[in-house]
């Protein structure tokens, strides 16, 4: 197979900050994104089958999207990457760094899913593919007026509006597809993951979303609780995207973060 | 090869009160069981188990199905009950449209229910492959990415499990692994039933043709089913293979005859209680649904509210449009004549009758006027 030909956008200057995304590829129109360029240089790939990124006929699995991930951080100048999961991109940074790659430095997981932590009638994280639209966007944002303009989280279904291009649509209509191929079943977890996450042994700070009726803050201080010497914190007001919602505060975290652990 | 008639019935249950479906955001997987009453159940199932042992003894084929989950359709298994009509009647052909193969995780057990019920009926099964797909995928939790490929991975192992008898042979797919398939019966047909797909997916219908599996179409109307016809045909001709005989095509069409056109009409008329009540879905398990289109679909998919569905539910207009044949004996014949002429041939129609709040009695009657009046007028359709 030849080596995955992502897309990128990168920002910045410094120390490389990796930015693996949740639902959609990070939005160069995001703030947060030249907040962060603020501490380093950004570096955000799409997955395969996400955006523009090309996806190999049989890459479909989380075991596909990890080992591409270390391929990454393998293609990256420089040692000391600090990795920021979203979502879905969480659960990726998290088995990224169970593997205890080299020139993982630092480990950001932000309302990150999968792990299961409740018992088996309980379930940990909304489904995102069976739950209406409505729903997925009332739950996904603090407010969902919050959402800046453009730019599209959980629930994006029910955000369409004739301001979309059929351009954009496209992207969603792919980025929605890859995202199903990875993580229909089981739904958003390893159930292997929980167990090795004792392995993590980087620095690593999760945050939360106060507001997050995805995956609650209860079930990100468990994520918490399983990586050995993490920091647990919330961001108020905001939900299960707090780096779209709340850019300044997510900003302030993640760099406090940086200052904390050189 | 004789033009020949199926009888369809997916067994609905049209008894939930109208307030209660209209406040369900999908009367399929979601609706709770508490509103299926298994008395009325199980009356329901001794009563189209009775059509079916009319059908039997007039010379109407059979076709069983399954859904999950929902009103429009009790047969829950299609090989369960398939079994069970294979038993109750004794000279027609009985297809089953289909076991969910994109759902069910082992082929290999479906093969094995397949032979055994071939045998069961001596040779009078025919099996049918469908995608699936909505719905379904919800309340089988299947992935909906991939299920045209995983379908073909299951027709070959099940036609390989089929047709394999010297003992164990080893599988290790894409979508399905299985080191030690060894069915037991091996099926009563050589070298195996007949199979049928129900698809107008046309890269699907082009390997169907080359394939020589039989391709029905499912309401297709008259150019959606040419154009799937047409696709088969050609890619048969340009891997060189002969042409097709009508019996490689059906056609599914709501069908109610009665002793006059009035009465058709006036008791076709709760058919299409199939699309406007029994189809009610959420947007998650339809347009939503990852992989329902291609992602160059989707703008117009999603802009448009996007539907498979006709626009007019009427009788009339499903008439029209080569979705209904219904009327008397003789005007469905000429209607059945005018499909077959406007889709460029087709050998075996299989009608939806029993449909929506459709009575016992008023298919019985359909069923009977169908075997005795329509059929032999269509023996004289020349092949």
């Amino acid at each position: 197979m030849r080596p995955l030909e992502p897309e990128f956008l990168r920002r910045g200057r410094g120390q490389p900050i990796l930015l693996i995304h949740g639902v959609h590829p990070v939005n160069p129109a995001a703030i947060f994104v030249d907040l962060l360029a603020e501490h380093g240089a950004v570096i955000a790939p799409s997955h395969p089958g996400f955006g523009a990124s090309p996806r190999p006929a049989d890459f479909d699995t989380m075991y596909d999207l990890v080992h591409g991930y270390l391929d990454v951080l393998d293609a990256i100048d420089g040692d000391g990457v600090t990795v920021i999961g979203f979502g879905f991109g969480g659960w990726i940074a998290a088995e990224l760094a169970t593997l205890r790659p080299s020139k993982l430095k630092r480990l950001v997981l932000v309302d990150a899913v999968g792990i299961k932590i409740s018992g088996r009638e309980q379930r940990d994280i909304v489904h995102f593919f069976n739950t209406a639209p409505d729903e997925l966007n009332r739950r996904a944002w603090h407010d969902p007026a919050n959402r800046p303009r453009g730019i599209y989280g959980l629930g994006w279904q029910a955000t369409i509006s004739d301001e979309m291009t059929d351009a954009e649509m496209i992207i969603m209509a792919r980025n929605w597809d890859s995202l199903c191929l990875y993580g229909w079943r089981p739904h958003m977890f390893n159930p292997q993951l929980a167990y090795w996450l004792r392995r993590i042994g980087v620095p690593t700070l999760v945050l939360w979303g106060a507001s997050d009726r995805i995956v609650t803050p209860d079930y990100g201080r468990a994520y918490s609780r399983l990586i050995r010497g993490s920091t647990f914190a919330v961001i108020e007001a905001a939900g299960h995207h707090p780096e779209l919602e709340q850019p300044h505060a997510f900003t302030d975290h993640v760099a406090e973060f940086l200052r904390a652990n050189p | 090869m004789p033009m020949e008639l199926w009888n369809h019935c997916e067994n609905p249950y049209p008894f939930v009160a109208a307030d209660v479906l209209d406040a369900a955001e999908a009367v399929r997987a979601s609706l709770p069981n508490k509103y299926c009453d298994p008395e009325i159940a199980a009356c329901l199932y001794d009563e189209v188990l009775a059509e079916y042992v009319h059908c039997d003894e007039i010379g109407l084929h059979i076709v069983t199905n399954e859904h999950h989950s929902g009103i429009n359709n009790l047969w829950a298994a299609s090989p369960v009950i398939t079994g069970i009509v294979a038993r109750l009647t004794r000279k027609v052909r009985i297809l089953s449209l289909g076991t969910l193969i994109t759902v069910r995780p082992d082929p290999v057990r479906i093969a094995e229910e397949y032979a055994t019920i071939d045998v069961l009926s001596r040779g009078r099964l025919d099996i049918g492959f469908v995608k699936s797909g909505a719905t379904e995928m919800v309340s089988g939790d299947a992935n909906p990415m991939r299920i045209r490929e995983r379908e073909w991975e299951a027709i070959d192992l099940i036609e390989k499990a089929l047709t394999s008898h010297d003992g164990p042979f080893s599988w290790e797919g894409k979508f399905f692994i299985h080191p030690h398939v060894n069915i037991w019966p091996r099926p009563y047909q050589q070298p195996r039933p007949e199979f049928w797909a129900a698809t107008s997916d046309l890269p699907t219908c082009a390997e169907l043709g080359r394939r020589s599996i039989v391709n029905t179409l499912l309401f297709g109307g008259y150019d959606r089913t040419k154009l799937a016809f047409d696709t088969y045909k050609k890619a048969r001709a340009d891997a060189g293979l002969p042409p097709p005989g009508e019996d490689r095509f059906s056609y599914m069409a709501f069908c109610y005859v009665g002793d006059t056109d009035a009465e058709a009409m006036r008791i076709g008329q709760k058919i299409p209680w199939f699309l406007t009540v029994s189809m009610k879905s959420a947007p998650q398990m339809a347009k939503f649904q990852p992989g329902n289109v291609a992602p160059e679909m989707a703008p117009a998919a999603w802009r448009a509210g996007f539907s498979k569905r006709p626009s007019d539910l009427s009788v009339e207009s499903l008439i029209a449009q080569g979705q209904m044949f219904c009327g008397n004996p003789d005007t469905v014949v000429r209607q059945i004549r005018e499909f077959r002429r406007r889709v460029g041939g087709v050998g075996r129609i299989i009608m939806m009758t029993r449909q929506g709040l459709v009575t016992h009695a008023e298919a019985m009657r359909s069923f009977s006027l169908a075997a005795k009046e329509v059929l032999p007028q269509l023996q004289t359709v020349s092949q």
